[in-house]
């Protein structure tokens, strides 16, 4: 188990320097796609909901403190991802749940709603509601998706080789 | 309630974490200055003092119980209170009066307290705690600050009996101040006084001031006695028919003077030598 742990922690910091990397080079009008959920919904699927919750707010204050200076934004969109995604946690199905297409629309749905969830702080701005849930939403929810698809298509191949 | 408690978690772990994350994940967020962050610290403000009014009132609800019986208790003592501050008050209105009256007058007063009313067919006796041994003679008159009592009828050692201006024997005579007319002052209806013998050539006019007449030989003159309240002309009466409220409270009186008034020996013996001439 805490062999496992100090690899999610090497994963989880990957999965923040490479954010960046994404949101400096990959974002389309201010959009990217959100990694770090994505590694958030993974760690909810492999070891349920409190797992992925209390790992989302650490690599949340993480990503927060030193990256985008927004402190408990990503903590907040985190906890909410891994909370929903621990609902399709199911142990004898974990393979099949974090491994398999099944990701796909599992970090989809998810995205989506913890997106909602975090709808009213961004349009607390100068944003209005419909402008902030067409872009960031809708436009965070489908770039994200088809990176998980991606990561999907790419983790199968692998695993089919090794 | 610890194994509740247990119980509760167990089963509501995932809820409670997720609560408590989310909770303090928008805390760290409301403490980011910025424009983000202004709806929510407006909303935590307003959910905070919701929630503050929304437990202040379930606790008032439970305490109200109580609180309504302290408020009964403290109503019906402040009820008892204010009725002895008004007695209180009529007592010592009453006593200024009375200290005015004997600074004022010029026949030796004796103090007394009323201990005692009756009224019964007619008759309205009030019963003072002082007798022969403190001086009092049968007719002395009797007094407060506001005005004219009675006459004493009864006496011993002890106490004395006043038949009061209400009693139906009682007979004074009376002057209107206003009118300088004399007349005779007898019980009359409803606690009132009626003012006789006044002719009809008078004007008389409600409020008009009645006192004690200088024709009197039981009171000395100029002793209040009340305020005319009506004054009517009869059909086929030569006199009128006037109401008195008298000046002094009948009802409330606590405390009299009993007047040791001596009407002028040679005024007295004069009248009944010139009587027996006559006769």
């Amino acid at each position: 188990m805490t062999k496992r742990v100090l690899v999610y922690i090497a994963l989880g910091i990957g999965a923040i320097i490479l954010q960046k990397f994404l949101d400096d080079f990959a974002s389309i009008e201010s959009v990217s796609p959100q990694l770090i959920l994505l590694f958030v919904i993974f760690l909810s699927l492999r070891e349920g909901q409190l797992f992925g919750m209390g790992g989302a707010f650490l690599l949340g204050l993480v990503n927060d403190s030193l990256v985008t200076h927004f402190l408990g934004y990503t903590s907040f969109v985190g906890v909410v991802a891994g909370f929903i995604a621990g609902f399709f946690y199911k142990e004898s199905e974990v393979e099949l749940a974090a491994k398999t297409f099944n990701y796909a629309w599992i970090s989809a749905i998810t995205l989506f709603l913890s997106e909602v969830a975090a709808l009213p702080l961004i349009a607390s701005g100068e944003l209005n509601y419909f402008y902030a849930f067409v872009k960031f939403t809708l436009g965070t929810t489908l770039y994200t998706s088809v990176f998980a698809m991606i990561i999907v298509f790419v983790s199968g191949r692998r695993s089919r080789y090794v | 309630m610890l194994k509740w408690l247990n119980e509760f978690f167990a089963l509501a772990k995932n809820y409670v974490v997720f609560a408590l994350l989310v909770s303090l994940s928008l805390l760290l967020i409301s403490t980011n200055n910025n424009t983000h962050t202004r709806g929510l610290q407006v909303l935590g403000l307003f959910t905070t003092s919701y929630l503050e009014s929304g437990v202040h009132d379930v606790l008032g609800y439970f305490t109200l119980a109580s609180r309504n019986r302290e408020l009964e208790d403290e109503n019906a003592h402040l009820i008892d209170l204010t009725a002895r501050i008004r007695a209180a008050m009529t007592e010592n209105r009453q006593l200024r009066e009375m200290l005015n009256l004997r600074q004022q007058s010029k026949a030796p007063l004796i103090p007394a307290d009323v201990i005692g009313r009756a009224s019964d067919g007619g008759r309205y006796f009030l019963t003072l705690d002082v007798g022969s041994s403190s001086g009092v003679k049968v007719g002395d008159p009797v007094v407060t600050g506001a005005g004219l009592v009675g006459t004493v009828f009864e006496v011993n050692a002890e106490y004395s009996l006043v038949k009061s201006l209400l009693d139906n024997d009682s007979r004074i005579a009376a002057k209107l101040v206003n009118a300088s007319a004399d007349g005779l002052i007898v019980a009359g209806d409803f606690g009132q006084l009626t003012m006789k013998n006044v002719s009809r050539r008078y004007a008389v006019n409600p409020g008009d001031i009645v006192e004690t007449s200088s024709l009197s030989s039981l009171v000395p003159p100029g002793i209040m006695i009340g305020r005319v309240t009506k004054a009517s002309d009869e059909p086929g009466n030569i006199f009128k028919k006037i109401d008195v409220q008298p000046s002094v409270d009948l009802s409330s009186i606590s405390a009299a003077f009993v007047m040791q008034y001596v009407f002028p020996p040679a005024a007295a013996s004069l009248e009944s030598s010139k009587l027996q001439k006559e006769k």
